[in-house]
């Protein structure tokens, strides 16, 4: 087990440099910037910027040096803002972005988890039909529909909620509701309508037929015999769930004004401040690949049959 | 089963059963047909792919034809434009009267409306105030002041009188005698003495300005493309531009320039002419006539009452009407889920099968280089390439198109590695079949139902994403429109003006409901033994 | 066997029909079926893939997936009682007490998310009164008597590292523990390898003995049926065709599928110039049949009626009973029908 951890921690490491690398050559070719793109500068004006960022060295002790600060942890400055580095602006907006994420994931996965269940259970009830409508209403709107459509709704038209705003402000914890239930809509969707499916198909499962035979209550055998096999799809869905969420978050954050990384990530795009830019994303990726990496080690753990070799 | 047949009409077992034929494609239709669900959407893609393709020729304005006039107009569809600036301009009127104390109104209804205030709910302000003022006025009990009156007697004129006028064919002649030509036949230097001759100023000094002007035009590109440097670094980027244009370029530009001008002129002479007629209501309108501007210049034009426009959807925050942006808008998202999906589904197929086919050094790495793109954030590198390249319709469209074909290439690869020891690959193999031909002729086509219903499904993603980015402001740029983009402007000010955000989320929302229920109806028709999968 | 007579009558099945509902139409898989299980009795139920054998038995233990499977009619009467009538929490303790079963495929009815200890020791203490640690050695006594050896350590693996064989002895001990007292086995050896089919149909032999379990034996196998048990049905497109004691059924094979199948058994002693024996076509699609002997288009000694009527059941003595117009006496009367 241990060595299994050890090894796909390794393998976390191309992915990574694969990351740092990419956000390099981005930032190097990028036209418009500071950088020198396919346009040709006055001799002025590229001496200057040369001299500003250190643009006048090889390539490849630019990159070196580059793929050196991000290891080390810095991101660099920011183009646009002068008071403070990149790292400055994502540790104080990070925290913000994971509260958002970290209730939308809960809410998708517990919300979706039992709306699934109840709906496999109930097959082809009222409750069935209700609860995958809401499924696909999840999976179809796009968030950036939902979230306004929300605002309007129980913001605006019935007062529920504040319609922007952020726990830090007056408003207190009620602010994470609208953002975080839109954020969580199309996870909660798809883990509704995975969960549903792949209970109904281990219900149907050869186990269960044994577990029936041998005389098991229909409760005992739902939550101790199906539950687990039924929810190793989840577990594995949980990858892209984060990534989702990580998108996703770009757009909630802009729409109720959550003073997060994702409205930093869409201002600095506007901006052009391409180091901010390719700091969020870094970051961003390295939170993805360790969310990708435990979901792995959950799945072996909940699955027996996997051997660490 | 041993066949007897009997007749040729249908095939009859030994039961007297008929035997109905079971191809994979006509079972498929048969389940999905069945699929009510899966009919309806189907019907609904139609209906949405035909309006988008149609768009041109239907009946509707231009989707970016900016009347200023008409901005945020409510959707109606018994109103036109003009009655609904009336009621506006009367709600205006009233609430104004009201808050000044000129109309009075008893205590009760002042809390009510004060309370609406507070909750900004403005909307049921206006609608209340216009209902109660027009009844006010017939009953009397409210006279309407000398400036009110001035202030609706002017509307109702401009209402009467205010034409929009489009140019058809601007037409020169030289002469008298001479034949008509179209202006745009001309050359450059002809087109700048006509307008010379129509706006009495010698070529001379227009020629200056048009530099001028065009200058500013260069300056502004190129400040567009590289912000952030100093006004000497720019007058430096701009002598070299100047420099390095050509003959031609030049010409263009001033020829595009004064013939905007020359329109320009012209509309507000066809104006000054039709404005009368439509006072003394002569003449009818829409109409569309040719109209002599000055002794060489005459013009078709089209010339129609503003405000007889009718809004079925309202209006968006330039006046351009909401239904045309719509029905553009799906054109622009539709085209892009459409052409996106098959692109990126044909890069999926063409390296899926290679990996698959081909196996070894290929695969493992076309596989490794998959697997590490799973691992990035692809949105956010798509937002990335956006920011860098350009924000237009193609960039976004490339950035979707790379970095989706990862899923596709997964799956043919996983369909063909199970099919490549099947026999007939086999025979085709050891009758001397190449690669190519082996994978395109029977590889591909085997594992089409797959990609087929993958593709459905693919469809309302990529559309998502599009307008995910041109919902950040990211993807199709003004004065193009696409859901996306439609959604995020209608965001701001939706308590106003809630149909500038309902529509266009109802519209998107249907299709994707559409496209979804019919990709989950291609699955379960193609592939009944996966249940509800994803 | 003689002793059938005078032993009590444990199950007893009347006309039993079991309907699936698909899209193509009603698949008729039991079709009105009879048939009787004594204490201690092994009963063989014979049939090709489809002809409604499992369903039968799934019948029994009112395991069918409902939808699209549904028991539209007929009587299962267990000691007294009708299952089809009794309420679900009696049927529970029926379940895996007094009628439990053995499934087809070893590899999937394990749970392979639980230790087989876990698996086991829940059934005991669901049936039984006893203490965790009492039912934990009870398991292990059960899986020592199918002969796992090192029981005491292997019941706390999971299924994946135990191999066929062994997994089916677990399920067998399994089904045992509660000393059921019918035991069904759906073919119990299909999915295994020759040389274990041999070994596991002895010990449920041997085991059935031991306990006094009454055994119902699904099988396509008519070898397996020639070894093992007292009497045999032999079913074909949802109905029983002939049933009879297994030594009279092979000295007196009456129904011509029956005779076929007999024939089909490759034998060492009885090799035709080296060719073996087969039944011509397929067993027909049950969903909407015709009235008629299903089994007309063939059967090498069809006649006219057989394309027109289900031939009615006739006793040819010694509890012998086969379907089938060759034996009817009033033929001429029934087509009038």
């Amino acid at each position: 087990m241990t060595k299994y951890v050890i090894r796909r921690l390794l393998g976390i490491i191309p992915t990574l440099l694969v990351i740092i690398t990419i956000s390099f050559f981005i930032v190097r070719v990028a036209p418009g910037g500071p950088f020198d793109g396919e346009r040709a500068l006055p001799e002025v004006i590229k001496k200057n910027i040369e001299a500003k960022y250190h643009f006048d060295d090889p390539l490849v002790v630019q990159y070196g040096r580059y793929m050196f600060d991000v290891l080390r942890g810095d991101l660099g400055p920011s183009y646009r803002y002068k008071d403070h580095d990149v790292n400055f602006y994502i540790f104080q907006s990070l925290p913000n972005s994971m509260i958002l994420g970290v209730i939308a994931i809960s809410i998708s996965i517990i919300f979706g988890i039992s709306s699934g269940m109840l709906a496999a259970v109930k097959q082809n009830t009222w409750v069935d039909y209700l609860g995958m409508a809401f499924a696909i209403i999840g999976i179809s709107v796009p968030l950036f529909v939902i979230g306004p459509i929300l605002q309007y709704i129980f913001a605006m038209r019935l007062g529920w909620f504040p319609t922007s705003g952020w726990i830090t402000g007056d408003n207190g914890w009620i602010t994470v509701i609208l953002p975080a239930v839109t954020l969580s809509a199309s996870n909660f969707g798809t883990i509704a309508r995975l969960t549903r499916s792949s209970m109904l198909e281990t219900l149907r499962s050869d186990y269960i037929r044994t577990a029936k035979a041998k005389g098991m209550r229909s409760s005992v055998i739902l939550f101790k015999h199906a539950m687990k096999g039924a929810m190793l799809p989840i577990v594995s869905y949980l990858g892209p769930a984060f990534a989702g969420i990580i998108t996703g978050s770009v757009v909630v954050e802009q729409v109720f004004r959550v003073p997060g990384l994702g409205k930093f990530f869409v201002q600095s795009s506007f901006n052009r401040d391409y180091t901010l830019i390719v700091g969020v994303v870094i970051v961003y990726s390295v939170i993805l690949v360790f969310m990708n990496f435990i979901v792995d080690i959950v799945y072996s753990l909940l699955d027996p049959r996997i051997t660490y070799k | 089963m041993i066949f007897k047949k009997k007749n040729n009409t249908a095939a009859i077992n030994e039961f007297n059963q008929e035997i109905a034929g079971n191809s994979l494609t006509k079972d498929a239709w048969r389940r999905l047909r069945k699929n009510k669900m899966a009919v309806i959407s189907l019907v609904v893609v139609i209906i949405y792919i035909l309006l988008a393709v149609l768009a041109p020729i239907l009946p509707i304005y231009p989707y970016d034809e900016i009347i200023l006039d008409h901005q945020h107009l409510p959707p109606s569809f018994t109103k036109n434009a003009g009655e609904l600036l009336m009621e506006k301009r009367l709600a205006d009127l009233y609430t104004q009267a009201w808050r000044q104390g000129n109309l009075e109104l008893t205590e009760e209804e002042d809390d009510m409306l004060w309370e609406w205030i507070d909750s900004n709910e403005v909307n049921k302000v206006w609608d209340y105030m216009y209902e109660k003022g027009n009844a006010m006025v017939a009953e009397g009990s409210y006279t309407l002041s000398s400036y009110e009156q001035r202030r609706i007697d002017s509307l109702e004129e401009d209402i009467r009188t205010e034409l929009q006028i489009t140019l058809k064919d601007v037409w020169y002649r030289a002469d008298s005698g001479s034949e008509r030509v179209k202006l745009t036949s001309l050359d450059t230097d002809e087109i700048l003495a006509a307008y010379a001759q129509l706006v009495n100023i010698s070529a001379e000094d227009q020629k200056t300005q048009y530099m001028k002007e065009i200058e500013q035009q260069v300056l502004r590109e190129i400040k567009e493309r590289t912000p952030d440097l100093s006004d000497e670094e720019y007058e430096i980027l701009l002598n070299q531009e100047f420099n390095d244009m050509s003959e031609s370029r030049l010409n263009t530009l001033i020829r595009s320039n004064v013939l905007v001008k020359l329109n320009n002129a012209i509309r507000s002479v066809g104006l000054r002419n039709l404005k009368d007629a439509a006072e003394d209501g002569t003449m009818e309108f829409p109409l569309e006539e040719e109209i002599s501007i000055s002794e060489t210049i005459s013009a078709t034009i089209k010339a129609s009452k503003v405000h007889e426009r009718q809004y079925y959807l309202g209006t968006d925050y330039q006046g351009r009407d909401m239904l045309s942006r719509i029905i553009y808008g799906g054109q622009v998202s539709i085209a892009i889920g459409f052409v996106g999906t098959i692109t990126s589904v044909l890069i999926g197929i063409i390296l899926g099968a290679l990996a698959g086919y081909l196996g070894g050094k290929v695969d493992y790495i076309i596989m490794r280089i998959v697997d590490i793109m799973y691992g990035l954030p692809y949105m956010l590198l798509v937002i990335i390439a956006m920011a860098i390249f350009g924000r237009n319709i193609l960039n976004l469209f490339f950035a979707l198109a790379i970095i989706s074909w990862l899923t596709v290439s997964r799956m043919v690869r996983g369909q063909i590695m199970s099919l490549k020891n099947q026999e007939f690959i086999e025979a085709a193999r050891s009758m001397g079949a190449p690669t190519r031909r082996i994978i395109f002729k029977h590889l591909v086509p085997n594992s089409l139902s797959v990609i087929i219903v993958f593709s459905t499904l693919r469809i309302p993603s990529f559309i998502m994403t599009e307008s995910f980015l041109s919902f950040l402001g990211l993807g199709v740029q003004a004065p193009f429109a696409s859901w996306g983009s439609l959604v995020g402007d209608g965001v701001t000010g939706m308590t106003l003006y809630p149909w500038k955000l309902f529509f266009p989320a109802l519209v998107m929302t249907i299709f994707l409901f559409a496209m979804n229920f019919l990709g989950d109806g291609l699955r379960d028709a193609f592939d009944p033994q996966s249940k509800n999968q994803l | 066997m003689e002793t059938n007579e005078t032993r009590k009558t444990l199950l007893e099945v009347k006309d039993l029909r079991t309907y699936f509902k698909t899209d193509a139409g009603v698949v008729k898989a039991v079709d009105g079926i009879s048939f009787k299980l004594s204490q201690g009795e092994t009963l063989g139920i014979v049939g090709e893939s489809g002809s409604g054998k499992s369903v039968t038995n799934l019948s029994i233990m009112r395991l069918i997936q409902s939808p699209p499977g549904k028991i539209v009619g007929g009587e299962i009467l267990f000691e007294g009682d009708d299952i089809l009538k009794v309420p679900e929490s009696e049927l529970r303790s029926i379940r895996g007490n007094k009628i439990s079963m053995i499934f087809q495929d070893p590899m999937t009815s394990l749970n392979p998310f639980l230790k087989i200890s876990t698996q086991m020791v829940e059934t005991i203490l669901l049936h039984q009164d006893m203490s965790k640690k009492e039912a934990l050695k009870k398991s292990i006594d059960m899986l020592k008597l199918v002969g796992i050896p090192a029981a005491e350590e292997r019941i706390h693996s999971y299924p994946h590292q135990f191999s066929g064989g062994m997994r089916q002895r677990v399920m067998i001990a399994m089904a045992l523990s509660c000393e059921a007292k019918i035991l069904i086995a759906d073919e119990p050896t299909t999915a295994l390898d020759v040389t274990i089919q041999a070994q596991i149909l002895e010990l449920i032999q041997e085991l059935a003995q031991k306990l006094d379990t009454a055994v119902i034996l699904i099988t396509h196998d008519l070898g397996v049926v020639a070894g093992l048990c007292d009497t045999v049905c032999v079913m074909y497109a949802g109905k029983i065709v002939e049933k009879a004691n297994t030594d009279e059924l092979y000295a007196r094979p009456s129904h011509p599928y029956t005779d076929g199948l007999i024939k089909s058994v490759p034998r060492l002693d009885k090799a035709q110039n080296g060719k073996l024996f087969s039944i011509e076509g397929q067993p027909p699609n049950v969903i909407d049949l015709p009235p008629c002997c299903p089994f007309h288009p063939r059967c090498s000694r069809k006649m006219e009626i057989c394309t027109k009527q289900y031939p009615p059941v006739v006793d040819l003595g010694k509890g012998h009973e086969v379907a089938c117009w060759l034996y009817a006496e009033n033929k001429e009367n029934s087509t009038d029908e």
